[in-house]
């Protein structure tokens, strides 16, 4: 289980938490200026990085604030978490090589060693 | 022959004896015994039968690591797969052998071992495919019967509690390492916890005499010192009889603490502790683990591993066997050679496989000195016997073999660290060619391996490296003498199998001893292209029993390596899982159990509906009542007609307390409503209230419910029972992350509020009684507005509101007066005939008006244009929540499903909920399949009003087809139902009887 430092409250354990997807995807001013493909889009479509990614987490059993974090998907790290108002820190913030824990390649998973 | 006792220098006391039952017999052991060691004692070694084969086993280890001598313990609620090595005897434990049938001797299943050519690796994937229905009916409960392990428990101990700990140090297993390090702790200003699975600390220092002294003083001296200085340092937190079973991420390590061992269970305190520790820095000292080695019948009763044999001597003071013989390809075994010849037994042969120069010269003085048979070079070809252990066949360099009598052999086939819980924290492991093992590499966490654990085998060099990769805490160095006496090193070479030429059904080399995987198992696998260690895995079973394959894994990849000419490093392990020994499903639940499994809500109604012989339904967590019993003969379908009857036809009062209920306050609150819901609010007056609908961004419902506009600034709406929680949750993600610019306060007062609906023709004449002070008349208090009454010294709110299509009123009244407004209405509205009603009735009248529940008439992928309701969208707003999506080319093409009425065209017929519309104007004699079916009916029920079923459901480009005849499947017969579509409203159309 991992904690989770929440920018109101402070470190605590993941189970207090709800994970909200990918961060910074704002909703359109004019939804009914958007054709189908953009609304669909904003609708239906988010990343899925290995790596560094911002996403919007909430203290669900706690102050009950959504905030922004930071999180090494290939690693589990939860690396910085932000105030939903404040800056996204820039990627360049963090050491973007990809470590993962069995030491396999940048792209798909399981026993590396197995794989070779 | 026989087991002996040592009396001299072991662990448990012999002036405490102890009686159990082991199948029905009485034994005596000593206070501190398992209850292998208790039947080693009693020259028991047969424990009990295996998976597969049914071939006689017994003690292989003395620890966790046990794959054979599993047990049922039948004085503890029937505890199967109980280690007979872990396990402790006390005074009345009942304890049986397990997978035999009648009895440990005669076992009827061991026909199998017979049929032993039929039951290889993947056996039953090839075996049972066909005829149909023979796996489900015939195979597996066949299979189930001989296969397996122990019975099921026979009821739930759900004694356990969990504790949690946040520290910054936390010190796995306290031998020789970890007491070492943790004494460097002593008095510092980190917190530490230190774990030992076993009763007392000290590991391998109790099982063996490798180390005769430390800081001059004997080793059980030094134990004594060092735990009572550990334990007089308040930073440091001993806890005993606890398992380290999970390391997890962030450095969260899960330990299982039994506090019942070597005693009965507590019939009220909970036995199991499940320390849930949160540390800072973790480290491993958690040791090592013997490996065995393949032989034709390694798994006789009688084989042992040498270290294990050593422990049972030191540790239990019981010697299995004052002549055994040794099987090895290493130094560790000196150890027990030694141990052995100084309590004045012999062992009747000394085999290894290594050639004479890589003997060890203390090895080697102590055979000659003591004129101990000893066979180099020379390895164990197999052995027999019937039922136990008889004859061993010893074969050497020029392929000739000797065959020696003997009950016991003791083998070693290498040391492992248990890197288990290192590669669950997800470090690196690393092949040592030195050692032929896996050892910790790079750890991912802030992880420190020390001693064995970290591949360590040398005594002389472990202060220093504690100094070493402890010096990052800045501790005092430690400084200690050790006195040790074994080979400086292992001097290991690699054999991980002997090969045999005897073959018979009975010869079988194992290599999973308790998943009864054979080493011919895993060529046959490789030869089948399962050549990747994890599909081997899954195809063979290996390493997949209770033990995990904890003495076999490595040799198992040993074995694979040579099959498919790679080196071991390259073959690679599995992924070492979570939890590394099996722990019982109490130990998880904790307190979660029974009642206390999941929060029960109840109304402030509550005690006068089980009064009233309410039977309940569970929604979410809230009880609702399902329906009234009129008396105890009457059943549901009777109970729902009568209420629904004298609803209509009087008045009936449903608590609908659980309704959801959120109050949305602040400046931009009307603005807010006005993006959440479909519905136009704007022009809507104060104190006035709108049926409202709630879409997801891709345009689908998500839920319903009722706006009460107090005014712009002040709303209250309610929610579905179910949806309460997920609302409120939507709307204040798009109040904090999308419109943060808005003024909004967000409030759930569904505990604040008990709520009645009064509904039915006399309903306004029970309100005027209640309420004498107020006006109800439709000119007053029209259809959807609501008023707020003084009542006693409390406010209530009445809506003008109905679900059930007759007039209706909600009441909102905090719950310290609910119970006495509920009673008041009975005792004005009963002569008038007011009943109550449950949720079975409100959702059969709801029916009848053709109004939707959802979840039961939507499932997500409804928007409000199939189900006809346009009227409740504000076309003119600007945006809400879903609108673009309403003009997605999905959700305006033709064809999609909509919401219709469905009546038999024999009104006397039964339609189920859940059936499908097939497209067929008419029943041919016999249905071609496949055949297109429209959609299926989402609510189906007997109306008492009209007498005749009524149904909606789902259909594809239903509103063209409105009096077309199709038909309706049927569950339980294979009559098909003609059915017509009609629009789905099938009572009072006019409304006439909502607005009267």
């Amino acid at each position: 289980m991992l904690v989770i430092n929440c920018p109101y409250c402070g470190e605590r354990d993941q189970s207090e938490f709800s994970n909200g997807g990918e961060a910074h995807v704002a909703r359109p001013e004019n939804p009914e200026t958007l054709n189908d493909k953009k609304w669909s889009e904003y609708v239906f479509i988010r990343l899925n990085p290995k790596g560094i990614f911002k996403e919007r987490w909430v203290h669900t059993h706690g102050c009950r604030k959504w905030f922004n974090a930071v999180r090494n998907t290939s690693t589990d790290e939860i690396l910085k978490t932000y105030k939903i108002n404040e800056k996204p820190p820039s990627v360049a913030e963090f050491d973007t090589t990809i470590k993962t824990p069995s030491g396999e390649p940048d792209l798909g998973s399981g026993n590396f060693t197995v794989k070779k | 022959m026989t087991a002996s006792n040592n009396n001299k220098n072991s662990c448990v006391t012999d002036s405490n004896k102890v009686s159990f039952t082991f199948d029905g017999k009485k034994y005596f052991g000593f206070d501190g015994d398992t209850i292998a060691s208790a039947l080693l004692r009693n020259n028991i070694k047969i424990i009990g039968r295996s998976f597969k084969y049914h071939r006689p086993r017994g003690i292989y280890t003395c620890g966790i690591e046990e794959p054979n001598a599993l047990v049922q313990v039948l004085s503890e609620s029937n505890e199967p797969n109980t280690r007979a090595t872990v396990k402790k005897i006390y005074s009345g434990i009942n304890v049986l052998s397990q997978n035999r049938w009648p009895s440990l001797k005669n076992d009827f299943g061991y026909v199998n071992n017979l049929l032993s050519p039929l039951f290889s690796a993947g056996f039953y994937y090839k075996t049972f495919m066909g005829p149909k229905g023979f796996w489900k009916n015939i195979y597996e409960p066949l299979i189930r019967r001989t296969a397996g392990l122990g019975k099921p428990p026979k009821e739930f101990r759900s004694k356990s509690i969990h504790n949690h700990h946040n520290v910054d140090i936390v010190i796995v297993g306290a031998g020789l390492a970890g007491l070492l390090a943790a004494s460097k702790f002593i008095d510092s200003e980190y917190d530490v916890i230190l774990l030992e699975q076993d009763n007392m600390l000290g590991g391998s220092l109790n099982s063996s005499q490798k180390i005769k002294t430390i800081e001059n003083l004997e080793t059980r001296e030094w134990l004594k010192k060092i735990e009572n200085l550990i334990k007089k340092s308040k930073n440091i937190k001993i806890f005993k009889n606890t398992l380290a079973t999970s390391y997890n991420q962030t450095n969260h390590i899960i330990a299982l603490e039994d506090n019942s061992v070597g005693k009965p269970l507590a019939s009220h305190k909970p036995e199991l502790i499940l320390h849930k520790i949160r540390t800072k820095h973790t480290i491993l000292s958690n040791g090592h683990i013997e490996r065995l080695i393949s032989f034709r019948n390694n798994d006789l009763p009688g084989v042992m591993l040498a270290g294990s044999f050593e422990k049972y001597i030191f540790r239990y003071g019981v010697i299995p066997e004052t002549e055994p013989i040794i099987f090895t390809n290493n130094s560790s075994t000196f150890s027990l050679l030694k141990s052995l010849i100084d309590l004045g037994c012999k062992p009747k042969a000394y085999i290894d496989v290594r050639d004479e120069s890589l003997i060890d010269k203390k090895t080697k003085n102590i055979l000659e000195t003591n004129k101990i048979p000893f066979y180099f070079s020379s390895e164990v070809e197999g052995c027999d016997g019937s039922q136990m252990l008889e004859t061993i066949s010893i074969r050497n360099k020029e392929m000739q073999i000797k065959k020696i009598k003997g009950s016991m052999l003791c083998i070693s086939g290498g040391i492992n660290p248990d890197v288990h819980l290192f590669t669950q924290s997800k470090g690196l492991i690393k092949w040592d060619e030195k050692y032929l093992t896996f050892r910790p590499e790079t750890a991912f966490q802030n992880t420190i391996t020390i001693g064995s654990a970290n591949g360590n085998f040398n005594f002389n060099k472990i202060i220093e490296e504690i100094n070493e990769k402890l010096s990052l805490f800045k501790l005092k160095e430690l400084k200690i003498d050790l006195e040790s006496d074994c080979p400086e090193d292992l001097n290991i070479v690699e054999l991980w199998e002997t090969i045999s030429e005897k073959k018979s059904f009975w010869s079988k080399s194992f290599i999973d001893i308790q998943n009864d995987v054979t080493t011919k198992d895993l060529r046959q696998a490789v030869t089948e292209g399962f050549d990747r260690i994890e599909h081997l895995k899954r195809f063979t079973t290996n390493s997949m029993g209770t033990d995990q394959g904890k003495i076999s894994s490595i040799n198992s990849l040993g074995i694979v390596s040579k099959i498919l000419k790679k080196n071991i490093s390259e073959v690679g392990t599995t992924i070492y899982r979570p939890p590394y020994a099996p722990l019982s499903f109490s130990a998880i639940a904790g307190r979660s159990t029974y009642e206390f499994y999941d929060p029960t809500r109840k109304t402030s109604i509550h005690s006068w509906h089980v009064k009233n012989r309410a039977i309940f339904e569970d929604v979410g967590q809230w009880k609702r009542p399902w329906y009234f019993k009129k008396n105890n003969k009457e059943n549901m379908y009777e109970a729902v007609q009568r209420e629904s009857k004298e609803l209509r036809n009087a008045a009936g009062i449903l608590d609908g307390s659980t309704l959801g209920k959120i109050e949305i306050k602040g400046k931009d609150a009307l603005e807010f409503v006005n993006l959440i819901y479909t519905n136009a609010f704007t022009k809507m007056k104060p104190m006035t209230a709108r049926y409202a609908l709630m879409l997801g961004e891709d345009g689908m419902i998500k839920d319903d419910g009722i706006v009460c506009k107090i005014n712009d600034q002040h709303f209250i709406v309610t929610t579905t029972t179910g949806g309460a929680a997920k609302v409120l949750s939507d709307m204040e993600e798009y109040a904090q992350t999308e419109w943060p610019h808005l003024n909004v306060y967000l409030n759930s007062i569904t505990e604040q509020f008990s709520t009645f609906n009064i509904s039915g023709p006399k309903s306004r004449a029970i309100m005027r009684k209640v309420f004498s002070n107020i006006d109800f008349s439709n000119e007053k208090f029209p259809f959807m507005s609501f008023k707020k009454v003084n009542y006693l010294d409390t406010q209530v709110r009445i809506l003008r509101a109905s679900f059930t299509g007759e007039l209706g009123y909600e009441v909102y009244i905090s719950p310290k007066y609910g119970l006495e407004l509920w009673e008041k209405f009975f005792r004005y509205g009963e002569n008038l005939g007011l009943i109550p009603y449950g949720t079975e009735t409100m959702h059969l009248l709801r029916a009848e008006k053709g109004y939707i529940v959802v979840g039961q008439d939507t499932d997500g992928t409804v928007t409000p244009l199939d189900l006809n309701l346009n009227w409740m969208i504000g076309k003119n707003k600007k945006d809400f929540i879903g609108k673009r999506s309403l003009s997605r080319s999905d959700t305006s093409r033709k064809g999609r499903k909509q919401l219709v009425g469905i009546l038999a065209v024999d009104k006397s017929k039964i339609i189920e909920e859940g059936q499908h519309v097939v497209e067929k104007s008419s029943i041919p004699a016999k249905i071609k399949f496949p055949i297109k079916y429209l959609g299926h009916i989402t609510s189906s029920y007997h109306s008492p009003t009209l007498n005749y079923y009524v149904a909606m459901a789902m259909i594809e480009g239903g509103n063209e087809l409105i009096g077309k005849k199709f038909y309706v499947t049927q569950n339980k017969s294979l009559e098909n139902i003609n059915v017509e579509i009609v629009k789905p409203i099938f009572l009072d159309p006019e409304n006439k009887r909502l607005l009267s």
